[in-house]
């Protein structure tokens, strides 16, 4: 694999008399037009890294290999649009979901995220599975929370109103924000209050007056059985007055009305900016108006997510390496980098230990993410994680082989391998003095060349670089 | 144990270097190295709640050994007045509670009588959510009250671990949080940085710490010094632990009797003595769920022996802190998702009730007995009528205690006891 040349170069740096200004990422314009790359901003393995953390779960070594031949555009349309049969590899992974317990989902849905063809798409599964958070710990019942997920999944690329239609009649969702029931006599607001305070306007664009007539229009909605059931006698068909407007309103109407205020695109607007850009920063007005007015026109969520990772500021420093990786991130980063497969049982349980219980949100405020993952407790566990993976021995196996890998790219000597390792995982992201106190670690010191490699791989991904998304 | 702590600051990462390495040192740190050059901080105080799964029948815990409607609603599992350990002329321990007898003459135990709430639920699930969340009847509520608690004390730039859960069954809804994550322990063994296979392990753990810790050229962006910053913290509490692990005694010759429970009460001691900023340690009896003091029918010999396990369990526990001179910083509270009823069932059993005791024990606890003990006759439903408000132990446990704002826990002010020395 080629050694990366350079640093990102930023929107600051000193120009000679013939290049073009580097934008400014305050500016909307330049900030999400596509990304060119130039002498300043040269396109390079680094930001190839940087796509595949934010878009996937990180690359092994030919997709980065082809990400850097391809340039940003083409390589974001790959992701965005893979060229490969992804109906099929779907209904397969359906069909195994379908007996599964709690546990099984779990796994299935990590193998699914390795496996696949469309990482992007899982990634926005995560992504709507954090925003809608319904839960487990609420919801006793794994074909309910199989259904959801799966729910989210065929809408996450793409239109949001039809997603928060279907979201508003799941009864995973309402079971999990306690609006299993809701009658006319017992206005239940639970499902109003999430509606409009986290899926649509955001807080301090309604009034507590709008959720309780909210409430009203969503009377009539039952879950018995698992399943949700409409009570017509239930349903309170009386005027109602949501955000100032007029009429007798069901739960659909109010859906639609949530829609159309300008404030909910840009609440989703800011939400994918936290996800797919910045965990350090707030975009400013400037920055999330023009995105979110476009999206209100046909809220397609693919092309929204495409015009991000297209973009300038994307590829800026504003962007790089502002995140943190969840614990998901964290352990796919390991396997995705070294093309093999882990038993994603385990892997269910020890992501869960790190704070990311797949399937089992802690709240239906989903995951706080960002600086709330690292504690005294996590960081060991990663490490620990990341030592089992890389182990070779039981429970995880020795599928993970840094040796047969960088041999397989070609690189056989321990300083070849070390040198790819770096690389694979970080893209050169590291300083010079502790990469070489680290590298005489492959090269030196007790044991065979694989277990010293193996320990080696382990450094570098517990180093705090590897943390940073 | 001071200079164990110096040196293993100065061997390993050097506190002078993580001071001088970022401005906001994690406060458990500091406090170790004010500890260690001789200063103590009285302010960490700690919590260990013990849920008792299932629903403890308090009336043959705390026995009214010589009440006649005791006598005549139990005829085949009142404790006999001979059997009791005696608190005073009215009331006894169960007679396999010895251990609770001896904590209690030494001032170590208390019992608070009569907690209950008002309209509680009788179904264990309804009832064990009221405990858990404080909001009894809001069955929509997210989080625990401990989670609540430990959302409070968390704080981002330190990376503090302010609540556990020690146990092996899955993690109660009291510990739910909505930020924070609360490591559930099931041995101390997880917080060891654990070595890659083959010879060189020990080189390999100081690697990982001497590549945390380098400094890296030019200008770092500020999260990736948080990262930095975060991961050695991370990795001196571990070694902490390790080193309390190595230096303490095993659990059998710490004087803990072979009980889960007692185990577990070993662990939080040694994560105590380790001295990593946990503030709130939970445990659990009974197994979860529909646990080991539901008994509907032919409840004396289990409830003889969870009572045995609880109270030698405890006993142990205290005893250990007390040889340490930790005691004074730990506060034990047991609860339960609802006491029984008065009467027995037919079935040698007794079926859900209400009021029932709380225990505490501790170093620094007030008066033995806290509130009359329920009447016998004045009946809610064929159960005791609690006469104190749960809340108002759990704001005694945030106020008085945790040095917390039990309102912002709780959501509205409930009265503290007057039940500590503090």
């Amino acid at each position: 694999m080629s050694t990366r040349t350079q640093a990102p170069a930023g929107p600051n740096d000193s120009q000679g008399p013939d290049r073009p200004p580097a934008g400014n990422p305050a500016d909307p314009q330049w900030a999400w037009a596509p990304y060119e790359p130039d002498d300043n901003r040269p396109w390079n393995l680094a930001l190839a890294g940087h796509l595949y953390r934010r878009a996937a779960f990180g690359a092994d070594g030919d997709q980065l290999q082809q990400a850097v031949a391809d340039g940003p555009q083409r390589a974001v349309e790959m992701l965005v649009s893979p060229q490969t049969a992804v109906a099929d590899f779907h209904r397969s992974y359906d069909g195994y979901e379908a007996s599964a317990n709690a546990d099984a989902l779990r796994a299935w849905w990590l193998r699914r995220m390795i496996q696949t063809p469309h990482p992007l798409l899982e990634k926005m599964t995560l992504f709507w599975h954090n925003h809608f958070a319904a839960t487990g710990v609420r919801v006793n019942n794994a074909p309910m929370m199989r259904d959801h997920v799966q729910l989210l999944r065929e809408h996450a690329l793409g239109s949001y109103p039809p997603l928060l239609e279907a979201v508003s009649r799941d009864p995973a969702l309402l079971v999990s924000v306690g609006a299993d029931e809701n009658r006319k006599a017992v206005p239940n607001e639970n499902y109003a209050r999430e509606l409009m305070a986290r899926f649509s306007l955001g807080p301090g664009n309604f009034m507590e007056e709008d959720i309780r007539e909210a409430a009203r229009a969503f009377t009539g909605w039952r879950v018995l059985r698992n399943q949700l059931r409409y009570f017509p006698a239930d349903h309170d068909p009386g005027v109602k007055r949501i955000l100032g407007r007029e009429g007798k309103f069901d739960g659909d109407d109010v859906v639609e009305i949530v829609l159309q205020e300008p404030a909910t695109p840009r609440l989703l607007v800011r939400k994918l900016y936290r996800w797919l850009v910045s965990e350090t920063d707030e975009p400013s007005e400037a920055l999330v108006v023009p995105l979110a007015e476009s999206f209100a026109k046909d809220y397609d969520v693919a092309k929204l997510v495409e015009t991000i990772l297209r973009s300038n500021l994307f590829f800026s420093p504003a962007a790089y390496r502002q995140r943190i990786k969840g614990p998901v991130e964290f352990a796919l980063g390991i396997v995705r980098g070294l093309e093999g497969m882990v038993p994603t049982a385990n892997l269910g349980n020890d992501l869960a230990a790190l704070g990311q219980n797949l399937y089992r949100p802690p709240t239906v405020k989903g995951w706080e993410g960002g600086r709330f993952w690292l504690n005294g407790a996590t960081l060991v566990g990663r490490s620990n994680l990341a030592a089992a993976l890389l182990s070779g021995a039981k429970p995880y196996g020795e599928k993970l082989d840094p040796l047969a890998v960088a041999g397989k790219h070609g690189h056989a000597t321990p300083e070849a391998a070390a040198r790819f390792l770096v690389d694979l995982f970080l893209q050169g992201d590291l300083d010079e003095g502790v990469a070489e106190a680290l590298s005489k670690t492959a090269t030196t010191g007790e044991g065979s060349p694989a277990e010293r490699l193996r320990r080696f791989a382990h450094a570098v991904v517990t180093l705090p670089e590897f943390q940073l998304a | 144990m001071a200079s164990n702590r110096r040196e293993f600051l100065k061997a390993s990462l050097g506190a002078a270097t993580l001071v001088s390495f970022s401005p906001a040192v994690p406060s458990f740190l500091s406090r170790s190295v004010a500890a260690a050059a001789g200063r103590s901080d009285g302010r960490d105080t700690v919590l260990v709640v013990v849920q008792l799964s299932g629903g403890n029948d308090g009336l043959n815990t705390v026995v009214p050994y010589h009440d006649e409607t005791y006598a005549k609603s139990r005829p085949t599992l009142r404790m006999p007045p001979d059997e009791v350990h005696k608190i005073d002329s009215d009331l006894g321990f169960h007679p396999r509670m010895g251990a609770f007898m001896r904590l209690y003459q030494e001032g170590l135990l208390s019992v608070v009588q009569g907690v209950g709430h008002p309209n509680n639920d009788r179904d264990h699930n309804g009832a064990m959510r009221d405990w858990h969340t404080a909001r009894p009847g809001e069955a929509a509520c997210q989080t625990g009250w401990l989670g609540r608690t430990i959302d409070g004390l968390f704080r981002t730039d330190e990376g503090n671990v302010p609540g556990v859960f020690v146990g092996p069954i899955a993690q109660p809804f009291g510990l739910n949080a909505e930020r924070a994550i609360v490591p559930s322990v099931r041995s101390l063994q997880q917080w060891r940085l654990q070595a890659m296979p083959g010879p060189g392990g020990q080189t390999h753990r100081r690697q990982l710490v001497e590549a945390a810790k380098s400094p890296r050229e030019g200008e770092s962006s500020p999260l990736l010094k948080f990262v930095q910053q975060s991961t050695l913290a991370a990795y001196a509490g571990s070694e902490q632990i390790e080193t309390v692990a190595r230096a303490g005694t095993s659990a059998e010759a710490a004087g803990y009797p072979g009980f889960s429970l007692a185990r577990d009460f070993h662990t939080v001691a040694q994560l105590i003595r380790a001295d990593v900023g946990i503030r709130v340690y939970f445990t659990e009896l009974g197994g979860g769920g529909i646990g080991g003091f539901d008994n509907h029918a032919n409840q004396l010999g289990n409830h003889c022996a969870v009572l045995h396990q609880l109270s030698e369990s405890v006993a142990a526990f205290v005893d250990d802190l007390v040889r340490d001179k930790l005691a004074d910083r730990v506060l034990l509270m047991t609860f339960s998702e609802f006491g029984r009823t008065v009467a027995e069932n037919g079935r040698r059993g007794t079926d859900h009730g209400a009021a029932a005791p709380v225990f505490l024990a501790g170093g620094r606890l007030k008066s033995g007995l806290i509130g009359p003990h329920p009447s016998l006759t004045d009946l809610d439903n064929g159960a005791q009528k609690f006469h104190t408000d749960f809340r108002r132990v759990y704001a005694t446990v945030l106020d008085r205690w945790l040095g917390l704002d039990s309102q912002t826990v709780l959501g509205e002010k409930y009265e503290p006891l007057d039940v500590l020395r503090v």
